[in-house]
């Protein structure tokens, strides 16, 4: 048996060592991502320049937007100046507001995407395990195969679908809660659309813990515990949850991509400033450069959480490193 | 009654939601002579009437008429995607498990990254070019990821049937690694993984809807998605239009589900 510590440090060397796939991945990933939002504009049929001043644009207006975009320029020499432009984080100005560059539009957009999303990570991973734990535990009896339904209800009940809903009744209707593109309403704003996007993760987190929990309470070592005079809620979250925890945060890390997409739909049901707002401006404005830098920054948050996820994942249950 | 029998009756009962959506939607296109596009002016966001039972939305556009348009068309664009997934999706999952190696480990790295990739960015990433994209954009948008559980799946189930004492058997016995793979693999591959269809399907339905609803929907607005945006836009003067919108994206949805639940219970044998 090895000790604790030098385990410990095991751990976090495998865990390093293999994150060097994840992160040869997320390069790729990353380049692939980059690659598709540049030849799909370049390539495929259809003037960038038309999409982007209109049809009835002037041929003058047309050449200045297409020798200030490059796009006059040789594929090659566009598509380098471009990889270097992303390395270099600068991909030029924004169409819309001259003057100011397409990362600093996305820096700025971050912050409120970041906290909707963190608050709502926190508040779904929360909110699911103390749903997979009452749906496990002896305090409902027989009734905590409701909260397995309900979990199963939650979890096949689509964001897009109930959220204008329970704005509607609980925003607009009963006013409980402020509407959270109102710039008035702060923290409880923040706090009513996280939670909206927090419940199918919620959900997810829950099923999977469940499982991951009755998987745990077949081992010996519970029923030790519970002769030795534990309560049912020690047993089961000192002893069977640190034990389960992998799959949970699998399932977090799984989930991120759908929760940038609820981000998104959100963010446009409460006209929220963010991430996603800027994209569907930017897209609808076609202003190039500031999509282009968006899309790329999202996917690089998206493919760093991932990592983060496989090397907290690997850290918990270093069993399976190669 | 055999348990065999009383398996196929719940698995034919889980169908009929499916069924029912499908032809509500199917019954209301093509017995009327609704249109989802035609504006009424003066009927702009009027309440539910004998004649219009959903009521009408932003210029007097039929609700009835759009969902049932919609609804029907989402069926179709999932049923087309989920089939294209299934069809490139398990041979390639299958093949991988049975080279093995360096060429399963990249499979499965690549279905499981392209199956967690926001759907969101793949589509501003490719619908860029486009000026407002059509439904045959968003079946190749949504085509690019849908091949992803389906390898994945067929990936572990193959590997588990690779090493099956019947396969050995089959090899043993002098079968060419081609029967080896049609006659033995893949029947015992395609059940279980055709499970998958109805789970795919209802996230093409979500994902359309979605896209819809913050504007990358198809030109011609006939969208659940774009529904439910008219519907929040107007939520305070016209609740109707946002009700059958997201009552539509449910009952589309937990259909789906719960055919793809049905299929599964049946393709395990479980009652």
């Amino acid at each position: 048996m090895r000790s604790g510590s030098s385990g410990r440090l095991a751990g976090v060397l495998g865990a390093t060592r293999s994150a060097g796939g994840p992160l040869l991945s997320a390069f790729v990933v990353l380049l692939v991502l980059a690659s598709l939002v540049f030849f799909s504009l370049r390539i495929l049929p259809g003037d960038p320049s038309t999409l982007v001043l209109g049809d009835g644009a002037r041929e003058a207006d047309r050449v200045a937007l297409r020798a200030r975009l490059g796009l006059d320029r040789p594929l090659a020499v566009q598509y380098a100046h471009f990889v270097v432009g992303l390395a270099t984080l600068d991909l030029g100005d924004s169409l819309t507001r001259p003057g100011v560059p397409a990362f600093r539009e996305v820096r700025r957009a971050l912050g409120p995407t970041a906290e909707l999303a963190g608050v709502a990570v926190l508040l779904g991973a929360v909110l699911g395990v103390a749903l997979a734990l009452l749906a496990v535990g002896p305090w409902f009896g027989q009734r905590r195969e409701w909260i397995h339904r309900l979990l199963i209800a939650l979890a096949a009940t689509p964001l897009v679908a109930f959220a204008p809903i329970v704005t509607f009744v609980l925003a607009v209707r009963l006013r409980l809660v402020p509407l959270p593109g109102d710039p008035d309403s702060g923290p409880s704003g923040l706090l009513f659309a996280s939670g909206l996007l927090a419940i199918p993760l919620a959900a997810q987190v829950g099923r999977i813990g469940r499982a991951a929990l009755l998987e745990q309470a077949k081992q010996k070592f519970l029923d030790v515990a519970a002769a030795k005079g534990a309560t049912p809620l020690r047993v089961w979250v000192i002893h069977a949850l640190p034990v389960a925890s992998g799959p949970i945060f699998v399932v977090v890390a799984t989930q991120l991509g759908a929760l940038l997409g609820g981000a998104v739909v959100l963010e446009r049901l409460f006209e929220r400033p963010g991430l996603g707002s800027l994209m569907l401006n930017a897209y609808a404005a076609r202003d190039l450069p500031v999509l282009e830098a968006a899309v790329v920054a999202s996917g690089g948050l998206f493919v760093l959480a991932q990592g983060a996820a496989s090397v907290v994942t690997a850290l918990l249950d270093p069993r399976g490193l190669p | 009654m055999s348990r065999e029998g009383a398996v196929r009756r719940r698995a034919l009962a889980a169908l009929v939601p499916l069924t029912v959506v499908f032809l509500l939607s199917a019954g209301a296109v093509l017995g009327s002579d609704r249109s989802p596009t035609r504006l009424a002016l003066r009927l702009s966001w009027a309440a539910p009437t004998a004649a219009r039972p959903f009521g009408s939305g932003d210029a007097g556009i039929d609700v009835l008429a759009v969902v049932s348009h919609a609804t029907l068309s989402a069926l179709g664009l999932a049923a087309v995607v989920s089939v294209f997934g299934f069809v490139v999706g398990t041979p390639l999952g299958t093949s991988a498990a049975l080279r093995g190696g360096a060429v399963e480990r990249f499979t499965l790295r690549a279905a499981d990254l392209v199956q967690a990739f926001p759907t969101f960015l793949l589509a501003l990433a490719v619908l860029s070019a486009v000026k407002q994209p059509t439904r045959v954009h968003l079946a190749g948008l949504f085509a690019l990821s849908s091949w992803a559980p389906f390898a994945r799946l067929s990936l572990v189930q193959a590997r588990a049937i690779a090493g099956a004492p019947f396969v050995e058997a089959a090899r043993a016995l002098g079968a060419t690694e081609t029967r080896v793979v049609f006659d033995h693999v893949l029947p015992n591959v395609l059940a279980p993984v055709a499970v998958q269809l109805g789970t795919a399907a209802a996230g093409v339905v979500l994902g359309e809807t979605a896209l819809g609803f913050v504007g990358l929907g198809p030109a011609d607005g006939v969208s659940l998605g774009v529904l439910l945006e008219q519907g929040t836009a107007g939520m305070i003067r016209a609740p109707h239009v946002l009700v059958a919108g997201a009552a539509a994206v449910i009952a589309v949805s937990a259909s789906l589900q719960t055919a793809s639940e049905g299929l599964r219970r049946w393709a395990t044998r479980e009652g």
